[in-house]
């Protein structure tokens, strides 16, 4: 194995191949606080990707319930449990990866899947932590919580997929960093599908080979955002580019909410893949909880979320999530505006940071009736 | 059971080797002995695979043939892959039995080995069952790595894989595609290419179906064989280069029946260099891997076996 240094773990790490980054590298950043769980994500990847023949049970994108929901089943917990109590000092990860917990004879450590695992998409939805009795229900802030897990493919800087293929069938793209899946020399051995220990990559029955998310590609080509982006409802997702930490730009929205506000963290960073879909944590879980799931700098990104509304850089850039098709490589604040810029820096589109207020009576004079919000 | 009884299970050829009585205790224990010591199918050889030359046709179809009992038999001993990750830590089919004939012209494999569950179409966590052999690209003693050969001393590797014998059973029998048979009670809600604006098996229904099937679009040759293709020839010069050979002669039959899988692999014995040409009545070599689908074996994860002389009767 090849020692390469992994930033989110603050070290140098065993990996099977030595340390290549791509000329640049697909990054994103999922707000987990505005995600309602309308799947609306799942179902354009799913209409867009996967409606054929062995594709049934196959969600490139999927949500997720916390604590209890898990596609495939207990994809995490598996893995945690397995590889028991691991530490951090500080931002320093003490422990061990996949990689250099992997047993003797695996390059990582991984988990089969049976088929079943992939029967239960919903498991655990909107199942709160703890019952909710009569006293509880006017508590506040907070003590019961669950929240919405949006999950796509991390397209990692150390793909844990791409180092258990045998075949060398999966690799990282030069130009962008995306991992994809060969389907011409890929011979159907799965163990991408044991080795990816966020359960993102899928055997097709039918056709005997393994497939995965391949962050559309064909339109991030195009300079356009994936599907998964572009149709969420809720607006919480942002695609474009990380850099490491070094070659970090401040008018980099992905870079500025990682690096430079440390506001959006990676997913299960212990595991050593250097993951690269980041999230805005949400608020109102424990912050053990938070730490486990998304490295040490959970509770300050909390804090800083709970004022990024009167940080004009913070609200404009999450203003800027949702409010174009096109990928938004750098960003700049204007006035009272958020504006998205090319690679060239120049603008193609503006959005106000604060949108007005406007509160209407309960009571609608005109018509006499009172209103309702629930419609 | 009577000593007479016993006697007449033994196959005529196995009557005329042995010689027995059965009068009195002695005679009894000796029978015994003797079932015990030819009872059990065809003459054995350990020291390599002989490919006894035939004038009927081969049994190219038939891993039950009557030719196979008159056929010496080699136990070839398997051991876990344990040279490259990842490696096979629990020990799978440690032991195929290999007979062979031939007609001159092309050599036929029966491989024979015990497994409880005849495993067909892989899925999450479970592969198919599957056989393979192979050969040195170049004959003679200089033989390459047992193990998938090495960069500059190539192999070619035959290699059977139940699905794909599945696959063309299910057609033949209307039984449906993979999907169906792994999951019979299966409710599929819609497929794109079966709505009804696309008319059913239209260029543009199978346009739209292979539009989701990549492996399919890019034509991996692993996806769907053609007819008799349960065979695939392979290359290959080391670990993880595995690919198609540009030459795809060959054939394999397989049976499963009381947890016993019966395999018969053909292929030419000259089809020119890039076929691992072998010659007559001199020493060739074969080795054997066995992937236990059940165990989820697949790729490296097998059983295999070194470098194994094989001898074809010359005329």
């Amino acid at each position: 194995m090849a020692r390469v240094y992994n930033w989110q773990l603050g070290r140098e790490m065993s990996y099977w191949y030595s340390e290549q980054r791509p000329k640049r590298q697909f990054g994103a950043v999922f707000d987990i606080n505005k995600c309602i769980a309308c799947q609306t994500c799942t179902l354009a990847c799913k209409t867009t990707w996967t409606s054929g023949r062995g594709q049934e049970f196959m969600l490139w994108n999927n949500v997720e319930t916390k604590p209890y929901g898990s596609y495939p089943l207990a994809w995490d917990l598996q893995l945690l449990e397995q590889m028991g109590e691991q530490r951090w000092n500080g931002s320093t990860y003490e422990g061990r990866t996949i990689f250099e917990a992997a047993p003797a004879g695996e390059r990582v450590l991984g988990i089969m899947k049976p088929s079943g695992d992939y029967a239960f998409p919903n498991v655990g939805e909107d199942e709160t932590l703890g019952a909710v009795d009569k006293g509880m229900a006017l508590s506040l802030p907070q003590q019961i919580w669950m929240f919405y897990l949006a999950r796509i493919c991390n397209h990692c800087t150390y793909p844990a997929c791409l180092s258990s293929c045998s075949r060398s069938a999966i690799y990282k793209r030069p130009e962008d960093g995306i991992v994809v899946l060969d389907q011409s020399r890929c011979r159907g051995y799965q163990e991408c599908v044991r080795a990816c220990p966020y359960g993102k990559v899928y055997f097709n029955p039918s056709t005997g080979t393994s497939e995965k998310c391949i962050a559309c590609f064909p339109k991030i080509e195009q300079g356009i955002q994936p599907q998964c982006f572009v149709n969420c409802i809720g607006k919480i997702r942002l695609q474009g580019w990380i850099s490491p930490p070094a070659q970090a730009k401040a008018d980099n929205p992905i870079d500025y909410l990682v690096h430079v506000r440390k506001l959006a963290l990676p997913l299960y960073p212990q595991f050593g893949l250097e993951p690269n879909v980041y999230y805005v944590p949400p608020i109102n879980v424990p912050d053990r909880f938070l730490v486990q799931m998304f490295g040490p700098g959970a509770p300050a990104a909390v804090r800083t979320y709970r004022e990024a509304k009167h940080d004009k850089t913070l609200a404009g850039l999450f203003a800027l999530f949702g409010s174009t098709e096109r990928t938004i490589p750098y960003f700049k604040i204007v006035g009272d505006s958020a504006v998205a810029l090319d690679d060239d820096r120049k603008e193609f589109a503006r959005v106000p940071i604060y949108e007005p207020v406007h509160v209407r009576k309960a009571e609608d004079q005109l018509l006499q009736i009172m209103r309702s919000n629930t419609t | 059971m009577s000593a007479r009884r016993l006697l007449t299970l033994a196959s005529p050829r196995h009557r005329r080797r042995c010689w027995c009585t059965d009068h009195g205790s002695l005679a009894l224990l000796m029978l015994a002995l003797l079932v015990s010591a030819c009872g059990r199918g065809p003459a054995v050889d350990a020291t390599q695979v002989s490919a006894r030359r035939i004038q009927a046709p081969l049994p190219v179809q038939d891993p039950d043939s009557p030719i196979w009992r008159d056929t010496l038999e080699h136990p070839a001993r398997l051991m876990v892959q344990d040279i490259t990750e990842p490696r096979l830590t629990a020990p799978g089919v440690e032991l195929v039995r290999v007979r062979a004939v031939h007609d001159g012209t092309a050599v036929a494999f029966r491989l024979e080995w015990a497994d409880t569950t005849s495993d067909l179409i892989p899925e999450s966590s479970r592969s198919a069952d599957a056989v393979a052999l192979q050969f040195p690209l170049q004959g003679g003693a200089d033989v390459p790595d047992p193990a998938m050969g090495q960069v500059g001393k190539g192999v070619r590797i035959w290699y059977w894989k139940a699905v794909w014998q599945d696959d063309e059973r299910r057609a033949k029998a209307g039984a449906g595609d993979r999907v169906a048979a792994l999951y019979p009670r299966a409710s599929i809600d819609h497929y794109p290419f079966e709505a009804p604006s696309v008319p059913p098996g239209s260029p543009t229904a199978e346009a739209m179906s292979n539009r989701y099937a990549p492996a399919l679009a890019v034509g991996n040759p692993i996806t769907r064989r053609p007819p008799g293709g349960a065979v695939q020839v392979l290359k290959a010069e080391g670990f993880g280069n595995t690919a198609p050979a540009e030459l795809q002669q060959g054939s394999g039959v397989g049976r499963w029946r009381e947890a016993r899988w019966a395999i018969v692999i053909t292929r030419p014995i000259d089809a020119g260099p890039d076929l691992a040409p072998l010659k007559l009545g001199v020493r060739n070599y074969v080795a054997l891997a066995v992937w236990d689908g059940a165990s989820g074996h697949t790729g490296s994860r097998k059983m295999r076996s070194g470098w194994t002389p094989l001898v074809l009767e010359a005329p």
